[in-house]
């Protein structure tokens, strides 16, 4: 479609009447989005990263979201003397064990109460590992009984004896051990952990809620807080937490809070500006519908193809639509005298209406079947930006008066026309800064990409530092690697377990890792045990046995008579399974290792100091009915993040190359083409540049904010080469260009100077895109227009 | 009611000869404080109701002021107990060298106490684990110890703990399930 020679187009009573149904229907419209949008669930969840069928990458995201650790909340107590934290931290521990919000609670004071003794004790023989037939010889009594009485001459002896008639070969002591080796315990005063300086009180709560349950975590935390309020009432002391649930839930408020304020911000000078500028309340409200349209569309399209949001793709698609405020401002800035709204927009629709397409064209290219974060963006943004333009094309019109103008209409002084003036030389010296610097960015050698997931979280640096902090001092169990079995219940996976364990005692003894965990350490599988019991002596040979053993020592006679009675109730015991230990300290730690899932049942195995990786990956036993898989979460993550940011820079690249074509097909020049496109590619060289230039490294929300410069940096070019040799419209054009950028600027600055990474990156690269991308269109694209022609 | 009430507590509280037996262990205390360091031999012998005859054991302790207390058992096999501080060394031959807070086992340090903080003429600490009891006089004494903390009686009716001017002779443990340990120190 050709533009319309300028001119005044006379509103005819049959078209205003046409129009007069399209604000009813952008209204119907907007209720149904809006519907839409209110009932579909926003999900935080890393799995938008994750491509689909990546068993690896599924197995990962069960551990983020479900793992044992993300259940773990941290505490600290600071503050008053060390006998009020400790009084506290007793206090607090009795209080949240009663909230019912925890399935643990460990402050050092409850290392194993005495019900817990007796469970042990209870199933020394299906447990424990020594149980072994040479243990009940007559020799092995011998010793056992030789080993105890030494324990007897012992201070401590005192705290143990009670024990010595029923477990003469010291079942408990060899079970015990088991149980302290899983994890390292924190130092201790006044009977409670500490941090190594004694200047904080630590606490170790599970919650029952997974970490990715927001609600769960902040029922959580408001426990916590509650507890803490009324157990250290009178005191001075202080409380800290962290843990990923909890982090979570203080980041979202954190960002919240942030972004609220800054928003109020950005829409308050927004507003300001556009009163500033046009001297008419009417350009706040037309202003902001098509952007309105824009996220009630996109947001509904989202939900109604995926069924749910990611919160994630939520906060991108809002950046991106940073463009579609510019659009009503086109319409503002070119109204003139003698000149319908309608007509106007006649006249300005060819360029518009190329402007849109390229943002959509751009964004067809994200959405792959691949990536359900990559396609929601996509979906969004098209659907956004289709809405946008549509409002600003049929709804203002329809509801602003046909000869509307602003009071202070889109005009510039007699300076702009020598701004104006093509300035080959200058134009020539900005081309050629950006093949130096493109040069210096393609031979750089150092990293481009920040891969850590790390730098992407939202969470602000000091809740981390703490997160570390008291992770250090809890030596909680920070699984970073690991061993994950799936099997389709719980006895494959032990026995997988156990065969796996076995082979990692030999790696360990070769040295390639320190030590390891797992959930058979603490319950065998029905096999092991079985075994175990089955080679258990008969009454009469173990009393034989014993006879022996005892002869010309100490023990009064008949001592070990429960001995013998345990042995012959524990040879017709059926073996423990996972279910036998709920409720117990044993039991929650087993829950940890050994869950049943949506794909059958998990085993972890922890690994500590892990030295060789690939021998581990290359020849971890494998079995018939059950998978094994190495798994180092923080490699796979930021392996994810990397696959993730190709693929979508690859994507972006086809957006480029379809970007291109559209031009061409709306302009029918190369040279029209090459005006339009060569400064915003121009402008990106200089972001990019400037960026590593200030020594930041480009994680996902920088690509996304250059997606945006791309799309706004596109429309400069288009309008600044459109073809029109009017002095005053091409005023009114740079009077256009003028607002949109000095309006992005007003709202992105005010993100740049957020303390929160994402914020402070989507805002830098889009103030810098934006200025670029002003300057290099300005100086770039008539010269482009007139050199080349 | 209330009066009597008043009155019995004073009685109680007031046992006549209380204010001498005070002056006294005052005076053993800081005999006991004075002394900068120790090295005897024990001897020591174990009734226990599993057990058809004692146990015996012996070997050497050492001491230095302020709070460091090493029991080196030599007899029949070696083994070694360190107290220095908050902190509790064990050394055995089958489970090496372990090291405990004291200040994280609450049933470990009132045992640890009973001769360190008497040996050191440091009164306040027994008195935070112990009701004492101060018999005779300042050359020959006997203090007996009773446990405070209900979760620690539970293992240790009392120790008694005799000596002469500020030497300590035996410590005598008597255990709530009536097993008994009586342990003489000789000096060397």
């Amino acid at each position: 479609m050709k533009p319309r020679s300028p001119g005044s187009v006379p509103t005819r009573p049959a078209e205003r009447r046409r129009h007069g149904w399209i604000p009813w229907l952008w209204l119907l419209a907007a209720l149904g989005c809006g519907w839409i949008v209110a009932t579909t669930p926003v999900t935080a969840d890393l799995s938008v990263f994750v491509p689909r069928g990546d068993p690896v990458a599924d197995l990962l995201l069960e551990q983020l979201r479900n793992g044992p650790t993300t259940r773990l909340i941290p505490i600290g107590l600071t503050g008053d003397s060390e006998a009020a934290r400790a009084t506290v931290s007793r206090r607090l521990a009795e209080r949240l064990r009663n909230s019912g919000q925890f399935t643990r609670v460990a402050n050092g004071a409850d290392a194993l109460p005495e019900a817990e003794l007796q469970a042990l004790f209870a199933h020394r023989y299906r447990l424990s590992p020594t149980v072994v037939p040479e243990r009940f010889t007559a020799e092995g009594l011998r010793a056992a009984l030789a080993q105890r009485l030494q324990e007897l001459q012992s201070p401590l002896a005192v705290l143990q004896k009670r024990w010595l008639p029923a477990d003469p070969t010291g079942e408990l002591l060899t079970l015990l051990r088991v149980w302290r080796g899983g994890i390292g315990e924190p130092a201790k005063r006044l009977g409670v952990w500490f941090s190594p300086d004694g200047a904080r009180a630590l606490l170790l709560a599970e919650t029952r809620a997974s970490g990715y349950d927001l609600a769960g975590q902040q029922a959580a935390v408001a426990a916590i807080r509650a507890g803490f309020a009324a157990a250290s009432a009178g005191t001075r002391v202080e409380l800290a937490m962290s843990g990923p649930g909890v982090l979570a839930t203080l980041a979202k408020d954190q960002i919240r809070a942030e972004a609220e304020l800054r928003g109020t911000l950005a829409m308050a000078a927004m507003i300001l500006l556009l009163i500033g500028v046009y001297r008419s309340p009417r350009t706040v409200w037309a202003g902001a519908l098509p952007m309105l349209a824009a996220l009630l569309a996109g947001a509904a399209a989202v939900d109604l193809l995926f069924g749910k949001m990611y919160m994630i793709t939520l906060a991108f698609s809002m950046t991106l639509l940073g463009e579609t405020l510019d659009y009503p401002t086109y319409l503002f800035s070119h109204r003139r005298a003698g000149e319908t709204v309608e007509g106007t927009l006649r006249q300005l629709w060819p360029t518009l209406r190329l402007c849109a397409a390229t943002t959509l064209l751009g964004c067809l290219a994200m959405i792959t079947p691949d990536f359900p974060g990559l396609s929601q963006l996509g979906v969004f943004t098209i659907a956004g930006v289709t809405a946008a333009v549509a409002t600003t094309r049929w709804l203002l019109p329809a509801l602003l008066p046909p000869g509307w103008i602003p009071l202070r209409p889109g005009e510039v002084g007699a300076w702009a026309d020598g701004l104006l003036e093509p300035r080959p030389k200058l134009a020539l010296a900005f081309g050629a800064l950006g093949l130096l610097l493109l040069t210096a960015l393609i031979a750089r050698a150092s990293p481009l990409w920040e891969n850590d997931i790390a730098a992407l979280s939202p969470v602000p640096p000091a809740l981390l530092r703490l997160d570390q902090e008291l992770r250090a001092a809890l030596g909680a169990p920070e699984v970073g690697r690991l061993i994950v079995i799936t099997a389709p219940d719980a006895e494959t996976a032990l026995r997988h377990g156990e065969r796996i364990a076995a082979w990692l005692d030999a790696r360990q003894a070769e040295g390639t890792l320190d030590g390891h965990d797992g959930p058979m350490r603490y319950l065998p599988s029905q096999r092991t045990q079985r075994q175990r019991l089955a080679r258990l002596p008969t009454p009469e040979t173990l009393a034989a046995n014993l006879a022996i053993a005892t002869a010309g020592l100490p023990f009064k006679p008949g001592l070990f008579q429960p001995f013998l009675d345990a042995i012959a109730a524990a040879r017709a015991a059926p073996p423990l399974r996972p279910e036998d230990l709920r409720g117990t300290l044993l039991g929650t730690r087993l829950d940890a290792l050994l869950f049943a899932g949506n794909r059958g049942w998990t085993a972890l195995l922890p690994l500590s100091g892990v030295r060789d990786a690939r021998t581990l990956i290359a020849d971890l036993p494998q079995a018939a009915d059950s998978q094994a898989h190495y798994l180092d979460l923080r490699v796979e993550t930021n392996r994810l993040m990397a696959d993730f940011r190709d693929t979508a820079l690859i994507r972006f690249g086809w957006g480029a190359a379809l970007i291109v074509a559209v031009v061409w097909v709306g302009l029918r020049s190369w040279r029209r083409v090459a005006a339009a496109l060569l400064p915003v590619l121009l402008a990106l060289v200089v972001v990019v540049a400037t960026l590593l230039a200030l020594g930041e490294r480009l994680s996902l929300f920088h690509l996304v904010s250059l997606l945006l410069v791309l799309g706004i940096g596109v429309d400069y070019g288009l309008f600044f080469s459109r073809p029109g040799t009017d002095p005053a419209a091409r005023r009114r054009t740079l009077h256009a260009l003028l607002v949109c950028c000095g309006s992005a600027l007003t709202v992105f600055i005010l993100l740049s100077t957020s303390a929160l990474p994402a914020l402070h990156a989507i805002g830098l690269t889009v103030s810098l895109g934006v200025v670029a991308s002003f300057v290099a269109a300005l100086t770039l694209a008539r010269p482009l227009l007139t050199r080349m022609s | 009611m209330k009066r009597w009430g008043w009155l019995l507590l004073l009685l109680g509280s007031w046992p006549p000869g209380l204010p001498a037996a005070d002056e006294a262990l005052d005076r053993v205390m800081r005999a006991l404080a004075a002394v900068p360091a120790v090295q005897a031999a024990f001897r020591e012998e174990k009734m226990l109701a599993i057990l058809q005859e004692p146990l015996v054991s012996s070997g050497m302790l050492y001491y230095h002021a302020p709070a460091y207390l090493r029991k080196q058992t030599l007899q029949p096999r070696p083994e070694e107990y360190e107290a220095d501080g908050h902190w509790l060394t064990v050394e055995t031959p089958t489970d090496g060298r372990r090291q405990f807070d004291l200040n994280g086992y609450p049933q470990l340090r009132p045992f640890v106490e009973a001769i360190r903080a008497t040996q050191a003429g440091d009164r306040a600490t027994l008195e935070r684990y112990y009701r004492l009891d101060f018999q005779g006089t300042p050359a020959d004494w006997s203090l007996r110890l009773t446990p405070r903390e209900p979760e620690f009686a539970r293992y240790l009716t009392a120790i008694v703990i005799r000596g002469h001017a500020a030497w300590i002779d035996s410590v005598e443990t008597l255990e709530a399930d009536g097993d008994r340990g009586l342990m003489t120190v000789s000096p060397r």
